[in-house]
């Protein structure tokens, strides 16, 4: 399947400055995005260590059998392990550069990273950046929110709804850098022709409810055009945080009678 | 003109202006301080301004509301009080100190550092998150996926041409069609590859369209729908049922 991607990033109207960070590398369908945390703290710096360190030890590929590694999961493939692990690394390298540099004490960062091996997708994340997938032009989140308010819904104290209303949705469960472990989550799907993916930091979905994200990436004829259109939404209402969104597109969205008769004709070229 | 200043685990969520008159706080979306959190009752507490000065009233609360640690059903508030409303704070500042920072004076040392706003984004440490956790999991257990519970929501084949007499639900999407990648997969002439799909979010399981418009009981389903126990879904000639066993 080949796969039109974008990414689109903005300080949004209100930020000094702009602390997420996203990587995309295309010869290992490799995607991630970083939303650093920290206010007076270096939270800019902590999102670059995370994309940073996530990417290089992806690319590196040694990522069998080093020290510190937690056991693999066996509900995942190895390429989402190394991704959990990918993730270790850096939260581990933000944990130590806090520790190390008194003004980056207290920095943090959230995570999302999707690899796609084949029509397999491999997701992991900490935080409150999130994984969508828009299929058969309905939005589905991917990811759980590591938030206080999502801890609430999971037990049926809160609707979706009022979370996504809360007052309480900056509080954080968890976040990279923070201590030594983190708990990471990971999860895995498999992909269909016509899916399109985004990641996006918490800046896009506090500002723009999820009807008009499924709505501006149903539309748009493209990625970019689908990645510029939701950062410009965000600013349009208000811009209250840094955003950054990466959109990825399967490029059999409306097939025609080729794809239709031979459904993986073209998607067996990955 | 008297202030409220409302914070959580040190982090100022909101400011209210008394303009005389009175400001109810809860649960509820329409409270002028509104506070969603299973601790705070729906209609909480009310503070009123009688003669310039403040009066709050517990409603009835099942927690209780405290004025400076101590529980109480009606008293006046001064200058420098501190209510509390579950594990939310409300500062009470009756003279006007301009825009000098809120004064930390009755928060413990450690939290002495500067407050952060509601804008920025508060990550739990350890302890607090575990204390947290469990008050969660202790009040809420109706969810279908509450973590505290081992449940397992599995589709029941009902009829239909389909392979297997159960399908757990172990994914975070479970895709029914005749896709060779679908967990239920549809055997028959013109099946579309993704019929219907079924996701796991935080608040149980969801039904969703595909290609067609699956059914939940015999109603169309346009837009996704959290299934209960027992719901019977059609699409596509296929019926199955879903269950959620403990």
């Amino acid at each position: 399947m080949h796969w039109d991607v974008a990414a689109c990033t903005d300080k949004g109207l209100v930020r000094p400055i702009n602390e997420d960070s996203y990587r995309i590398s295309p010869e290992e369908n490799l995607f991630v995005l970083s939303d650093g945390l920290g206010g007076a703290a270096k939270g800019e710096v902590a999102s670059a260590i995370a994309v940073e360190a996530v990417t290089a030890s992806l690319r590196g590929n040694g990522s069998t059998g080093k020290p510190g590694r937690s056991a693999a999961r066996a509900e995942v493939s190895d390429d989402t392990n190394s991704l959990v692990h990918a993730i270790e690394l850096a939260n581990r390298k933000i944990h130590e550069e806090a520790m190390r540099d008194p003004a980056c004490r207290g920095m943090g960062a959230t995570i999302v990273a999707m690899r796609i091996c084949g029509r397999r997708l491999g997701l992991a994340h900490v935080g409150d950046s999130r994984a969508y997938l828009l299929r058969a032009d309905a939005l589905e989140q991917l990811t759980s929110d590591h938030s206080l308010v999502a801890e609430q819904v999971r037990h049926g104290l809160m609707t979706h709804q009022q979370a996504a209303t809360s007052e309480l949705q900056s509080v954080l469960t968890r976040a990279l850098g923070m201590e030594e472990t983190v708990e990471i989550d990971a999860a895995e799907i498999e992909l269909f022709p016509g899916d399109s993916l985004l990641l996006c930091s918490d800046g896009l979905t506090r500002m723009v409810p999820e009807p008009e994200i499924e709505g501006i990436l149903a539309q748009a004829s493209d990625a970019r055009m689908a990645a510029e259109r939701l950062v410009h939404r965000a600013n349009e209402r208000g811009g209250h945080d840094n955003v950054t969104v990466i959109v990825i597109r399967g490029n059999e969205r409306s097939g025609g009678w080729f794809a239709k008769l031979f459904p993986w004709g073209r998607s067996n070229l990955i | 003109m008297p202030l409220l200043i409302v914070k959580f685990e040190g982090s100022v969520l909101k400011k209210v202006r008394t303009n005389g008159g009175s400001i109810t706080i809860g649960r509820l979306p329409d409270n002028a301080i509104a506070i969603d959190n299973l601790a705070v009752s729906n209609r909480h507490a009310q503070i009123t301004s009688e003669q310039g000065h403040l009066v709050i009233k517990d409603l009835d609360s099942l927690n209780g509301t405290f004025v400076n640690n101590q529980r109480v059903k009606q008293t006046s508030l001064k200058d420098g009080d501190v209510v509390m409303v579950g594990k939310h704070s409300i500062y009470v500042e009756t003279t006007d100190r301009g825009e000098v920072p809120i004064s930390d004076a009755k928060q413990p040392a450690a939290n002495a550092k500067q407050a952060p706003s509601v804008d920025e984004t508060l990550v739990l440490d350890t302890e607090t998150r575990r204390r947290m956790m469990q008050q969660i999991a202790a009040t809420g257990e109706r969810s279908q996926i509450a973590p505290s519970r081992l449940r397992v929501a599995t589709l029941v084949r009902i009829k239909g041409p389909i392979e297997e007499a159960e399908y757990p639900l172990t994914g975070k999407l479970t895709v029914i069609g005749k896709s060779e990648m679908a967990t239920v997969r549809i055997s028959g002439w013109f099946k579309p590859k993704v019929a219907a799909q079924i996701s796991r979010r935080d608040d149980g399981y969801y039904l969703g369209r595909g290609d067609k418009v699956p059914k939940v009981n015999g109603n169309p389903i346009w837009a996704p729908v959290l299934l209960a126990d027992g719901d019977v879904i059609d699409v596509c000639g296929v019926q199955l049922k879903f269950t959620i066993k403990e």
